[in-house]
């Protein structure tokens, strides 16, 4: 008898479900959507705040003062100390080496250059481009590409030789201010250290290295004579935001405490342990952009999570609102019941039950729909996918019967709370 | 009566005599003029919040000449262009030497300053000194106390203030007061550190104002920065305005559905009203001007309420409260108001080509 007057009640009213259904659906599509976006925001903020470069540096604890003015190196290559090339892939190593987003090794010297017309002193800079390297099993490729996304080449960008290529002279860039101020274009050729160099891109950085030429590392630790060295590493590393606990002094630490903070991407414990992989190494947090990729982000994510919880909000009201109105619509209909005898249990629960039906049904959709949108969103502010987490299904389906059960109760009580007599009459 | 209190006792009687049906309509317009409201108060002031935040970035832009210095005239437009929000820093820099040889580059400028542009790094304070240690510099010199830097044949002594962690090229630097400087190697600024405030767009036109205003200097954007803040409040504008889209859209449409149903109930009022004699033009005004009072205190309420979770969430989010604007108000209650008339007057025509005796029999 229950299953065949909730059976009935779907079939006989059609347009009256089909409009809850669209109201619990286009609900609990938002609910679907805002959580999606607003739960990946941060990650993608944070992505993007890579185009903000390095934010770790590494450089040789042995090594002596950097003198560099206004772009321009005056220390000696010969002086000071080196990190050993070879023993950068251990920065894969550590327990964050998946935060790890890249690296970029440099090594500079000022140098004299001879060009068509006549000799240049400027700096020689060696790095990685987009170098292949192999961690194990995982490959990945990394450079300045990757690391200071800023740099722009007119041209093309040279190859990271492994070693001299043969019967040719190397691919170089040079940088913009550098080539303007001397005349020099793409296809020139130029020698430094009595070694040809072929120009094959004009680098444009908006930094030093306009006023530098920038070759593959092995090629400049060649012309330099110091195989296998690294001046100083630049580490783009994907950190969580300092917090009170990060600012903590881990020595001080009860153990636990000290776990967690290990095992937390924080700045500061993924620079302790590159300084474990690499004990001859200071690590510095390039503070500038470490320090306040934080405050950015935080501000993103907390804009996100508010409009969200108003956008959450507003689709509780729509969705408790519009149930609430198909119910006392049917008033004649909880009148008839009870003067056939149905006692205010029995009304109660066929009520709910059709909610709850409504609102499962209704949730589904609602999240097939917001995950869509969610996803074109994604695609098209940030060019990869905002992955709905499936949780999210089990909340929006609790949320959906939880909403349509308050917007039902309050109008089952009230269709009740009438005389049924009078309900029929037609006058209340 | 006359027509117009007739009109009036009806329109009032209708919402008055189904006040839940009314409240209904009510409510769901005032949440989609609430959300439209809130959404596009915050969308039209995010890029400036937004910006301030990235002023923990120092710098912004850097002003340098390859020869000579920068004269009191180029420095006075640079003070003007950078604006009173802005900061200017004007910075020399020589490679001085250690007694020992080794060389430490020594940078002048007011200290006060360069430590209020450079928020991010750290600084350890120590004794009453009169300079500002790079981290690698302090390290290098691992005695305490002072010690003494050779420019030339001048000779100064640095007593550390504070000593600073900054990951750049400044931990191996020295800086001291520019009067020191200017006295120790005679050495004028050439270099210029420049925070110019204010949205991406700003920053570029204050760029390209300093390069027409020096045309002997070199003006440049640190373009990492810059380009960061151009993605970062860029990317998070367009996910505003894409979510809140979604929302507003998906809330119109489920008050278009409660519009259309609650006018779908009243076939009965309808039809009622055409067997006494009502023309369908008479009929849909009422039903329409019903549809626009109700989708105008609705839009009413939305605005007042949107612009209060606009103002917390500035509140909260920005620490700055995000006024409300005025110029919204129209367009609201406007496109409510227009919503709310073609979701009440489409279903009438579907009405209407049914016999008002068959709607009162029921079917």
């Amino acid at each position: 008898m229950f299953l065949r007057l909730l059976f009935e009640s779907f079939r006989r009213q059609k347009r009256r479900k089909t409009v809850a259904l669209l109201a619990i659906a286009l609900g609990m599509s938002i609910a679907t959507a805002m959580i999606a976006v607003g739960n990946d925001i941060g990650d993608k903020i944070n992505q993007e705040l890579r185009s903000l470069g390095a934010n770790l540096v590494l450089t040789p604890i042995e090594d002596t003062l950097d003198v560099n003015i206004g772009g321009v190196n005056l220390k000696p290559a010969t002086e000071g100390a080196f990190i050993p090339e070879q023993d950068l892939i251990k920065l894969k190593s550590i327990f964050w080496g998946h935060n790890i987003k890249g690296f970029a090794p440099f090594l500079s010297d000022h140098q004299v250059i001879t060009a068509k017309n006549g000799e240049i002193k400027a700096d020689l800079i060696g790095t990685y481009f987009a170098q292949p390297l192999r961690y194990g099993k995982e490959e990945f490729t990394t450079g300045v590409r990757s690391v200071n996304p800023w740099w722009k080449v007119e041209g093309e960008w040279p190859p990271d030789y492994a070693a001299w290529p043969q019967n040719q002279p190397a691919d170089v860039l040079v940088g913009t201010k550098l080539a303007q101020q001397n005349g020099l274009a793409i296809g020139d050729q130029i020698e430094i250290g009595g070694k040809s160099l072929h120009i094959s891109g004009i680098l444009n950085s908006g930094g030093a290295e306009d006023q530098a030429v920038v070759a593959p590392l092995h090629i400049v630790q060649d012309i330099l004579k110091q195989p296998n060295a690294v001046r100083r590493v630049a580490v783009s590393a994907l950190t969580k935001p300092e917090d009170n606990f990060a600012r903590k002094d881990p020595n001080k630490m009860t153990p636990a405490m000290r776990d967690r903070w290990y095992c937390s991407p924080y700045a500061n414990s993924i620079a302790f342990q590159i300084h474990e992989a690499l004990p001859n190494v200071r690590v510095e947090q390039i503070r500038q952009v470490e320090q306040n990729q934080g405050k950015v982000l935080s501000r993103v994510s907390g804009l996100m999570l508010l409009l969200t919880l108003a956008a959450l909000f507003a689709a509780a009201l729509a969705v408790s609102a519009a149930m609430a109105a198909t119910i006392i619509e049917r008033r004649q209909e909880v009148g008839l019941m009870k003067s056939l005898g149905a006692g205010n249990a029995a009304v109660v629960s066929l009520f709910l039950t059709e909610a709850s039906l409504l609102a499962l049904a209704g949730g589904l959709i609602g999240f097939l729909a917001g995950a869509a949108l969610a996803h074109q969103i994604g695609q098209s502010i940030f060019g990869s996918t905002i992955v709905v987490h499936p949780v999210v299904l089990a909340v929006v389906l609790c949320a959906a019967v939880l909403i349509t059960f308050l917007g039902s109760v309050g109008a089952v009580r009230k269709a009740m709370s009438f005389d049924p007599a009078v309900v029929l009459r037609g006058d209340a | 009566m006359s027509r117009m209190q007739l009109l009036f006792r009806l329109l009032f009687k209708a919402a008055w005599v189904r006040k839940d049906r009314a409240l209904t309509a009510l409510v769901s317009v005032a949440v989609v003029a609430t959300i439209a409201t809130a959404a596009l108060t915050i969308y039209s002031d995010l890029e400036g919040r937004l910006s301030r935040d990235f002023r923990g970035f120092g710098a912004n832009v850097v002003v340098t000449k390859a020869s000579g210095e920068l004269t009191a005239d180029e420095l006075a437009s640079i003070y003007t262009i950078a604006g009173s929000d802005g900061e200017v820093l004007p910075v020399a820099y020589a490679a001085a030497s250690f007694p020992e040889g080794a060389k430490v580059v020594v940078g002048g400028a007011d200290l006060e300053k360069l430590r209020k542009l450079n928020t991010s790094w750290s600084f350890e304070d120590r004794s009453q000194g009169n300079a500002l240690v790079g981290a690698r510099v302090a390290e290098a010199v691992s005695h305490g106390g002072s010690w003494q830097v050779a420019y030339g044949k001048a000779v100064s002594s640095i007593m550390p203030r504070a000593v600073f962690h900054s990951g750049s090229d400044d931990d191996s630097r020295v800086y001291i007061p520019l009067k020191d400087f200017e006295r120790l190697t005679g050495v004028q600024p050439s270099t210029a550190l420049v925070r110019v405030e204010g949205k991406p767009q700003d920053i570029r036109d204050a760029i390209s104002r300093l390069s027409s205003a020096l045309p002997n200097a070199e003006v440049k954007a640190v373009r990492q920065i810059t380009q960061a803040q151009a993605a970062v409040v860029g990317k998070t504008r367009s996910i505003v305005l894409a979510s809140s889209a979604v929302v507003v859209v998906l809330i119109m449409l489920s008050m278009v559905a409660t519009f259309t149903s609650s006018v779908l109930e009243r076939r009965k009022d309808f039809a009622v009203m055409k067997a006494l004699g009502a023309s369908n033009k008479t009929v849909n005004f009422l039903f329409a001007a019903e549809a626009a009072l109700l989708a105008l205190a609705g839009s009413i309420a939305g605005y007042v309420l949107g612009s209060g979770i606009a103002f917390w969430i500035g509140r909260v989010n920005f620490e700055a409260a995000i006024l409300p604007q005025p110029v919204l108000l129209l367009p609201i209650l406007l496109g409510c108001v227009a919503l709310a008339l073609i979701a009440s007057t489409a279903p009438l025509r579907l009405l209407q080509q049914i016999q008002p005796a068959g709607i009162l029999r029921g079917e």
